[in-house]
């Protein structure tokens, strides 16, 4: 091995000195010692408590669709979603286009409420198998707008004249999860539905043509479900969570 | 020791060859069948398109993807968020900085903290620097698509010059991994801002040298005027964002209309449209962009604001539960990450949206009626890069 | 995947190893002989790049910009078709989509070849490892000869991977080719 130069040795030195000194006592937590450090003014958002603008599109929505939107969510200066039965999916989004001027179509896709039956403890060695002998489901707990079912479709619509972005959440069956494709709507729905087919398995009727977009055709499962394995996960164990850099004064 | 016959790997060999068979043409009555890719030069990337053909007319083009699908958001849901920075990075990856910030500003929403000044400056900075990385090799590429091949020794020359500064900051070309909920891994270098102005030079009159050396081209103007010309309200319905959407028209920045996390509004910059929505509009766009970039760092650069960098947030980052969307004005165009927590250590799900794949799903539309060689100067001036199509 | 460890087990045992062609690969040329031929061919490779992802973009770096240069080594980028190719450079992520064609690729050229992996993702499926959808190294579909580490790996490191592959082309014997170790740089 090379020779370490004369200046780097004492520069390392120094910094090990400096650790030293700044090192926190015992009985200190190290999270107060960064308050300690960094004695700076930290901002606090200011986080408005209302937000008059979603609300006015809320309002224009219900009045439009009345009974047809169950339940919705305003989060202030972070957006609006609104969630419709999966039987009105195709006239809420014909609603938004035509009357909120929602023209740009952002992004669909679903989300599977049920909670992970392998891994979400990170903390042990391995990911959990799941537990065979106990029946006992862990309990589904829905984001904003709640939910009734596992498969919850979400699309994201946007106004560019209203500058407003609405997302629209739909229950969908657990069973034979299918819903009315929004191709009629919104082409460019094709690609994202099919993306929806494959990662979830939720039938679009009335699309033309739902293959696989990703995966070779002879793939088997719906990778982006919970209950759908990662393998590699189960050959090799899951480190935890590891710190590959030792925090500044902090022995490794 | 084996236990099948060479017979039997053969044939399975050939049977998985004949599923990407590479430019293959096949004769029927109908036409011809033309397979151009997975790995095609004109393709930059594994993109297979299967066009059948009457004469040199695309009847129906169809574009493959899937030969890059790496599964980010499975991956997501089993790693940290700090973690997910290192992922994310790699979607689009030429301009990897810009990948994470949505993220960050998305997970940052959910905990409520914000970036102290001096971070969100910074990475408004290298944000912008990315875009200018990952443009730059856009107005090469396209160049080379239509025949022109010095134009990307250019860039990849010039490029070299961003991807320093990009280096000098986070330690690595592109990857970098450097935004952290709550700020920034590390502050600026002593004389890096003197550094990047020059870049920026390098930088400007790179623009100037494409502008006169494709834009003003004859053969380019050829290739590109009226080719592929995209309505706005066509590109609006399949969801076209970023430049392909304001070389159709549209007047949209997310940077200007819906800004989060970023300091677009403490700049004076201007948004380029361009009516015509053809290829030679998308280049336009984008050079202008780039020029854009250019003046927008220019002016953060002399107004970057002293403190820390780092806002206060826990060791051990587990974020409260709820759903947060926040998109930027990628490089490509609209990219967003939907992150639902639980309130445990890594996200319950992400969904990401990102730019090549809504602008790539126009391709069928685009693709009917042009001529074959048509085909390669719509594709390169949608400009998609495969890992954001695919994730 | 369908009949994956017939297709595994067949490398193991498939042709290309140990077939003699002619003089030159059975190993009967005078030492000087084989000595002059290797240093020819040492210098004067066209490259096949694959490129697949990310390190796609570090690899046409390292090929395409003046910086990096890589005709100085006499390397020459760039072929027309795999056929032309003397080494094979896979920059990228492969995945079980991909892997059909790479293996078709490779068939394609001519012997005597070479591979060089580059990045974690073909090596071993870097961060990717323990995704659905992405085959875990290059190496189990093709064989390869030096891989070249890092995420991506900068353009310097792949022309240090060209270097050590044209050291190993330069004391090759031809008939013993297929039996060394692959090299990794380190
Ligand atoms: S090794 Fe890293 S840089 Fe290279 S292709 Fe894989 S993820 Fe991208």
């Amino acid at each position: 091995m090379a020779e370490i130069p004369e200046h780097l040795l004492k520069r390392a030195q120094a910094a090990r000195e400096n650790a030293e000194t700044n090192q926190p006592t015992s009985d200190q937590a190290p999270s107060e010692t960064i308050e300690a450090d960094s004695a700076v003014a930290v901002i606090e958002e200011e986080i408005p408590e209302t937000d008059e603008r979603a609300e006015e599109i809320l309002n224009q929505i219900l009045e439009g669709l009345g009974e047809t939107v169950l339940t919705s969510h305003i989060a202030p200066g972070r957006g609006l979603w609104i969630r419709v039965s999966s039987d009105n999916w195709r006239q809420t989004a014909e609603f938004l286009k035509d009357e909120l001027d929602c023209k740009f179509f952002d992004w669909l896709s679903v989300i599977d409420w049920m909670p992970s039956p392998y891994g979400r403890e990170l903390e042990t060695e391995q990911d959990i198998e799941p537990e065979q002998d106990t029946n006992e489901p862990e309990q589904m707990e829905w984001g904003y707008t709640g939910g009734d079912t596992r498969f919850q479709l979400i699309c994201r619509l946007y106004s560019i004249s209203n500058a407003a972005g609405i997302m629209i959440k739909a229950d969908l069956d657990d069973q034979s999860p299918r819903v009315l494709s929004l191709i009629p709507v919104y082409p460019g729905a094709n690609w994202h539905e099919r993306e929806a087919r494959e990662m979830f398995g939720v039938t679009f009727d009335e699309h033309p043509d739902l293959r696989n977009i990703y995966l070779p055709g002879d793939f088997e499962g719906h990778p982006l479900r919970k209950d759908y394995p990662l393998l590699s996960r189960r050959m090799k164990p899951w480190p935890g969570i590891v710190d590959v850099e030792a925090m500044p004064g902090e022995e490794k | 020791m084996s236990t099948t016959t060479e017979n039997e790997q053969l044939a399975y060999i050939a049977s998985q060859a004949a599923d990407a068979r590479v430019n293959v043409e096949v004769e029927t009555d109908e036409g011809m069948t033309l397979n151009l890719g997975p790995q095609h030069p004109a393709t930059h990337g594994t993109l297979r398109i299967i066009a059948k053909l009457d004469g040199e007319k695309v009847v129906t083009a169809e574009p493959i993807m899937g030969y890059m699908h790496r599964g980010y958001e499975k991956l997501t849901e089993v790693r940290t968020y700090p973690q997910v920075t290192t992922l994310i990075n790699r979607i689009d990856w030429l301009g990897s900085f810009a990948n994470e910030v949505p993220f960050i500003l998305a997970a940052e929403q959910l905990m409520e903290v914000e970036a102290p000044p001096r971070a969100q400056w910074i990475r408004t900075i290298l944000f912008e620097l990315s875009r200018i990385a990952n443009v730059c090799l856009f107005l090469g590429d396209m160049a080379v698509q239509v025949g022109a091949t010095t134009p990307v020794f250019y860039a990849f020359r010039d490029r070299e010059f961003v991807l320093n500064q990009i280096e000098r900051v986070t330690g690595g070309r592109f990857h970098p991994n450097f935004d952290r909920i709550g700020g920034l891994k590390d502050d600026l270098p002593k004389g890096w801002i003197e550094e990047t102005r020059g870049a920026l030079e390098r930088m400007k009159s790179f623009c100037d040298e494409m502008e006169e050396l494709v834009l003003g081209n004859e053969i380019f103007q050829a290739r590109t005027r009226n080719i592929g010309v995209i309505p706005g309200d066509v590109a609006l319905s399949y969801g076209l964002s970023g430049a392909n959407l304001r070389a159709s028209g549209v007047d949209w920045d997310i940077r200007r209309d819906a800004n989060v996390g970023l300091v677009y509004d403490q700049v004076d910059w201007k948004v380029w449209t361009h009516p015509d929505g053809d290829s030679f509009a998308r280049f336009w766009v984008r050079l202008q962009e780039t020029r854009e970039a250019c003046n927008i760092i220019d002016q953060l650069l002399g107004s970057i604001p002293s403190g820390p960098i780092m806002a206060k947030v826990p060791r051990i980052i587990k974020v409260p539960a709820g759903e947060a969307y926040v998109a930027t004005e990628n490089p490509l165009g609209e990219m967003g990450y939907y992150v639902v927590s639980k309130g445990d250590l890594t996200p319950f799900r992400v969904k990401i949206r990102s730019a090549s794949f809504s602008n790539m799903s126009i391709t069928p539309w685009i693709l009917k009626d042009v001529f074959v060689p048509d085909i390669i100067s719509i594709l390169a001036s949608l400009y998609f890069i495969l890992g954001d199509i695919d994730r | 995947m369908r009949g994956e460890k017939e297709y595994l087990n067949g490398l193991k045992s498939s042709s290309y190893k140990g077939k003699h062609m002619g003089l030159v690969e059975s190993g009967k040329m005078p030492k000087s002989l084989t000595k002059l031929l290797n240093m020819s061919r040492r210098y004067s490779m066209w490259v096949y790049q694959w490129g697949l992802a990310c390190c796609a973009i570090e690899m046409g770096a390292a090929f395409a910009s003046p910086r990096y240069d890589v005709m100085r080594l006499g390397v020459i980028p760039l072929p027309a078709s795999p056929r032309q190719a003397d080494f094979l450079v896979v920059s990228g992520t492969v995945t079980d989509k991909m892997a059909p064609a790479v293996r078709r690729l490779w068939e394609q050229m001519p012997d005597p070849k070479y591979v060089i992996s580059m990045g974690s993702c073909a090596n071993c499926g870097g961060p990717y490892w323990d995704s659905y959808s992405v085959t875990k190294g290059v190496d189990q579909i093709i064989p390869v000869d030096v891989y070249v580490p890092g995420c991506p790996p900068r353009p310097e490191a792949l022309l240090e991977g060209i270097v050590l592959l044209q050291e190993r082309i330069m004391n090759e014997d031809m008939a013993e080719r297929w039996r060394g170790d692959p090299i990794v740089v380190e």
